[in-house]
């Protein structure tokens, strides 16, 4: 296995390299740099280049791209040049908000699926089937900015009853009450979506258990149909149920972007766009390369439980 | 899990199956989604009838105005009439899907094909479309509009990265599948040429799966550009897209409440539509298979 | 959330609509309100829009800036608001020589910085230094240049020698901040900023506010009143509205007009419109670009522009329309010059019939994202096809337009706000660089124009009849060369609720909170 890892390292390496060369020099042909974006409507080209000059980007390419690279090998990315603060804590405040507003979204999709999944897939109603599935439908359709639009027109602007957008001024741990409600509109939006395949999926997994020879039996037996579909078919159906909200996990973190603008809440969506639109080259350069490492970290993983799983792959064998 | 869903409707060569297609069309969802589409598509194409003023026209005196019977989603912060930009908004947003979605489908299905015939390549293309898929859309728009310039030009390109992926697994996984089915085989071994196979089985075959795709594909192309509208970095003003004019009325909420509401439903009934569409050709097609 | 604000229960709609929301018993975000009776202490809670960018300290370019230096930092003179008659500050007393050489300035005693040590000539000097390393990019720099030399031999004389006279030195008096030589690395990186002013910077948290308290060693007794000052950064100009209707916050600085003129009506709100600190929204041509070449096509554009539509539609009033720079506040200000050009679509068409050409299609830029911008573009846009000529917006992100706009290389026609014409006049042509004689974005070249830029600034006195003499002349410049066409003279408003008094602001709309008290 370690024979494995060790000959997969050196493409690894050679992955990320390349990508690092990548990034650097493409954000680099973006028109305007750090220094105009810093220098303002109101500068004169000579105080452009003492900045330039300030933030060493009259160095050669080469010299500034080892000197990021030495950074980043030290885990120490540096400052921003815009924004302020070292890269490490600017990332993690954001990474935190984003965490924040993703997990509260999946608690509510979760929450949404375990109520909704069950009273659909029992109901006997028409009316109601035909409601959950209109309502279910248009939750995967509409998109998530507009989604937020709409709350924010209906719960911000026509009857003011929560916060448009923007996070508390203290802070989201001083006051978890207030955090509450400035996270409520954006956690729906983003929620909506997940919650709604994975109420469908809960929903039509039940209707199968509930075909099952044994629910049959049990409702023979004179067990509540009720009784049946939340003690035994829900337990049943939840594992794989879970499957559906990991991959629905990727897609929430995609959404999240869209989200966090529509509502300025300062997630990491918000801090690279405000990093590229500022040129802010070393927030921009840790956060792409970033997520090429994750990226390619799982890619390994995926391989590695592939190798796992079948020799020949790592006998290094027909592949 | 759209690519799942269209995968998932393939199944092996029939003769003729655009009586399914009809069926998937004329009935229940699909029908629904039909007319949805028809009804947008239509007030697109009516505009210039429909439409009382012109999009650019810059009423005097008429400053971000309620909703009335002249102007019955009110007027905009440069006096424009909201209801005719709407209609204009939607000339340019499908516009550029008719443009965009057609474009990836036909760049990511060569991808695909090519894929599917050479080793190396495959591996390539694999990695590449696994890279692609790694950056959301939006983000992807946000550089590329960065290095560009705002406009239409970074919005197709974003839509089309975005398509391009989907359409290449979708024929790769497709084409690979019929050269292993025993009779396709067969031919080949018998000397049937490439172009051979791939007229005769590999395009009916995936035909099916490709317009389902194609209906998710408009579906998500349509979220894709009113965002980066909405983001400001697609259409330049003073041409009205579904997507900026929701974005100008983000700022004017407080004045004229309905200025949001057109473009907000219009997306919605797009969106809906195309997947409608899909759900319903996926539906005849399991029925048509059973 | 400030625990001094009392809380409304649950008595109101919103509160009714935490109930539905199962907050019952919460505080809601979207509705406190208070009352009460003036009083001393209390912490002042406020908005910006755009946050600290450490390095534009000198530039004056952003509300975190500018809180900070109203906040915590001193000038050796003040401006009053409405005029350029300078008040003491750090400095006691100054005389200018006869011959606009030498300026002396006896500084206040006695004042010491936020570290305690006391302010002297030392600071004055190092202060006027720092700001002319163009590395600050400081607007008067060239000014600050033109420093020959300070002699520091007495602590509390500051005696400054000058390469030339300067009729704009006491603009530079008034906006240089005076900083702590100790301290000033802190500066660059945001982690330090240490002055002689009433608040001491407490921490500035990126993306997030900014903590001040009081310096009970004020130089003026029983100043300031507030205990402290928090500043949160709120760039999402909706929100801000939102909270100060909610009184969460009791001062906001990136509030739309038309949010400020809807809160006003309701009774949430004052506003605080900033005379004296004007700003300019203008259009400027690149000269080098096909059509834009000729005067008249220039001035047909000048003649095209429907200014009273773009104040009242676009900035809601908050100014009066222009065809020069100059405030009513500044001795350059002339009433017939500044009324030079109206809205008159036939002279506007003859002139271009005199050009005789059809002028190609222009490009039109400005900065992302500004609904002020963009709305003004399609204004100008609409106006420019009432005379016939075709305009092509084009929306660039900030760095972009700011390398364009300093690289002269805008594809047509621009239009941005400038600043500095509410100072000294002179301060404008030598300093805000699309007006800089010698080298402007529009590459306007002009040996009129340089000769009278240069004599007004060599002028020995600011506001003397030869000095306002020299404004003339240049005035006619700008209205012959037409390269850079005003069309409003902005006042930018904060919002303000009636919970606080007292507040007010610099020429350069730094925050002063000196005077500020809090009821309730």
């Amino acid at each position: 296995m370690t024979a494995y890892l060790l000959r997969r390292l050196p493409s690894l390496a050679l992955v990320l390299a390349a990508a690092s060369v990548l990034i650097f020099a493409v954000i680099r042909l973006v028109p305007g740099d750090p220094a105009t974006a810093l220098a303002g409507a109101n500068a004169t080209p000579e105080a452009v280049e003492a900045i330039r000059a300030e933030l060493g980007l009259d160095r050669p390419w080469v010299t500034q791209y080892f000197a990021w690279l030495g950074g980043l090998l030290t885990f120490d990315p540096g400052r921003s040049y815009l924004i302020g603060g070292t890269i490490g804590s600017l990332i993690t405040e954001s990474l935190g908000n984003t965490l924040l507003l993703a997990s509260s979204s999946l608690f509510l999709a979760v929450l949404t699926a375990l109520v909704l999944g069950p009273l659909w897939a029992g109901t006997r109603k028409p009316w109601l089937e035909h409601l959950l599935t209109g309502i279910n439908t248009l939750a995967v359709a509409v998109p998530t900015f507009v989604m937020g639009v709409a709350l924010i027109l209906l719960l911000g602007v026509l009857v003011p009853v929560l916060p448009s957008g923007g996070v508390p001024r203290d802070g989201l741990l001083a006051n978890p009450s207030i955090t509450v409600q400035y996270l409520l509109l954006p956690a729906v939006c983003l929620a909506l979506p997940i919650g709604a395949v994975l109420t469908r999926y809960v929903a039509e997994s039940l209707r199968t258990e509930m075909a099952q020879p044994y629910v049959v039996t049990a409702l023979a037996a004179g067990v509540s149909r009720r009784r049946v579909l939340l003690r035994h078919a829900l337990r049943n159906v939840l594992p794989t149920s879970l499957t559906v909200l990991g991959l629905q996990t990727g897609a929430l973190l995609g959404g999240a972007v869209l989200v966090e603008f529509t509502f300025s809440w300062p997630g990491l969506g918000l801090l690279i766009e405000r990093a590229i639109t500022g040129r802010d080259y070393p927030v921009v350069q840790v956060l792409l390369i970033l997520s090429v490492v994750v990226f390619a970290v799982l890619q390994l993983l995926t391989d590695v439980a592939h190798a796992l799983l079948d020799p020949r792959v790592r006998l290094g064998g027909a592949r | 899990m759209t690519e799942l869903k269209a995968q998932e409707a393939q199944v092996k060569a029939e003769p003729d199956r655009r009586p399914v297609r009809r069926n998937g069309l004329t009935h229940g969802r699909g029908l629904v989604g039909v007319v949805l589409i028809g009804v947008i598509v239509l007030l697109g194409v009516l505009a210039p009838l429909l439409a009382p003023f012109s999009p650019q026209e810059q009423i005097e005196g008429a400053n971000l105005l309620g909703p009335s019977g002249t102007h019955p989603f009110g007027t905009d912060e440069v006096n424009r009439d909201v209801f005719s930009r709407v209609l204009y908004g939607i000339r340019i947003d499908l516009f550029i899907c008719l443009i965009a979605v057609p474009a990836g489908a036909l760049l990511g299905g060569l991808i695909g094909l090519v894929a599917s015939q050479t080793g190396i390549a495959d591996v390539f293309a694999q990695r590449a479309f696994d890279v692609v898929l790694a950056f959301p859309p939006i983000i992807l728009g946000i550089g590329i509009a960065a290095i560009t310039g705002t406009g239409v030009l970074p919005v197709v390109c974003v839509v089309i990265g975005a398509e391009l992926p989907l359409f290449g697994r979708l024929v790769r996984t497709a084409t690979l599948k019929v050269r292993e089915l025993p009779y396709v085989d067969a031919a080949e071994s018998m000397g049937a040429s490439r172009a051979w196979v791939l007229r005769k089985h590999i395009v009916p075959n995936i035909l099916d799966s490709v317009i389902v795709q194609l209906a998710l594909s408009a579906s998500g192309a349509v979220f894709i550009l009113s965002a980066m509208n909405f983001l400001g970095i697609g259409v330049k003003p003073p041409e009205p897209s579904l997507g900026g004019v929701l974005a100008d009325a983000m700022a004017q909420l407080g004045s004229n409440t309905m200025y949001a509401v057109g473009p907000l439903l219009v997306i919605v009934v797009l969106v809906l539509g195309f997947q409608l569409i899909a759900q319903g050709l996926l539906a005849a097609r399991r029925g048509g298979a059973s | 959330m400030s625990t001094a604000l009392s809380r409304r229960t649950l008595l109101s709609g919103a509160a009714g609509g935490a109930v539905l929301l199962g907050l019952t018993g919460c505080a809601s975000a979207v509705d406190q309100e208070t009352s009460g009776t003036p009083k001393k202490g209390g912490t002042f809670a406020g908005a910006i829009g755009t946050d600290l960018v450490p390095a534009n300290f000198y530039t004056n370019s952003n509300d975190g800036v500018t809180t900070i230096i109203g906040l915590v930092y001193e000038s050796l003179i003040l401006y009053p608001n409405d005029s350029l008659k300078p008040q003491a500050r750090l400095a006691e007393s100054w005389t200018i020589s006869d011959d606009g050489l030498t300026v002396t300035l006896k500084l206040r005693q006695g004042v010491k910085f936020h570290t305690g040590r006391a302010f002297t000539s030392e600071d004055v000097k190092f202060s006027l230094e720092s700001y002319a390393d163009p590395k600050w990019n400081g607007q008067l720099k060239s000014t600050a240049a033109a420093i020959a030399a300070v002699d520091t031999a007495d602590p509390n004389t500051a005696v400054l020698t000058l390469k030339h006279p300067l009729g704009n030195i006491l603009d530079l008096l008034e906006i240089v901040p005076i900083v702590d030589k100790e301290t000033f690395a802190g500066i660059g990186d945001g982690s330090r900023y240490v002055g002689t002013g009433p608040f001491k910077f407490e921490k500035w948290t990126p993306n997030a506010r900014l903590q001040f308290t009081k310096n009970a060693e004020y130089r003026v007794p029983d100043r300031p009143y507030l205990d402290a000052v928090d500043i949160a950064v709120i760039p999402d100009a909706t929100a801000q509205a939102n909270q100060i209707r909610s009184g969460q916050i009791d001062y906001a600085y990136g509030i739309s007009n038309l949010d400020i003129e809807r809160l006003e009506k309701a009774g949430d709100i004052t506003k605080i419109q900033r005379t004296g600190a004007e700003i300019q929204v203008y259009v400027a041509a690149n000269l080098t670009v096909d059509g834009l070449e000729d005067v008249r096509v220039r001035q047909a554009i000048a003649y095209a522009l429907d200014r009273d539509r773009i104040l009242s539609e676009v900035f809601r009033g908050a100014g009066y329309t222009a065809s020069l720079p100059w405030p009513k506040t500044s001795p350059a200000y002339d009433e017939e010059l500044n009324n030079f050009y109206k809205k008159d679509v036939a002279k506007a068409k003859s002139l271009l019939a005199d050009y005789g050409k059809k002028v190609p299609t222009l490009k039109y830029s400005y900065q992302t994202p500004s609904p002020l911008f963009q709305a003004t573009a399609q204004i100008v846009q609409a106006n420019l096809k009432e005379i016939g000529i075709d305009v092509e917006l084009d929306p660039l992100d900030p760095p972009t337009f700011v390398a364009q706009l300093i690289g002269g290389k805008f594809p047509g026609l621009w239009t941005a706000y400038h600043s500095w014409a509410q100072y000294t006049p002179s301060t404008l042509t030598v300093s805000a660089y699309p007006f800089n004689a010698l080298k402007n974005s529009s590459h306007y070249e002009s040996d009129t124009y340089i000769k009278d830029a240069d004599a007004a600034w060599k002028q020995i006195k600011g506001d003397s009849p030869e000095a306002i003499e020299s404004y003339r002349k240049l005035s006619k410049d700008l209205l012959d060369g037409a390269f850079l066409l005003e069309i409003a003279i902005i006042e930018g408003r904060w919002a303000v609720t009636d919970r606080v008094k007292g507040i007010s602001y610099t020429k350069r709309s730094e925050l002063l909170l000196t005077d500020a008290q809090l009821t309730g």
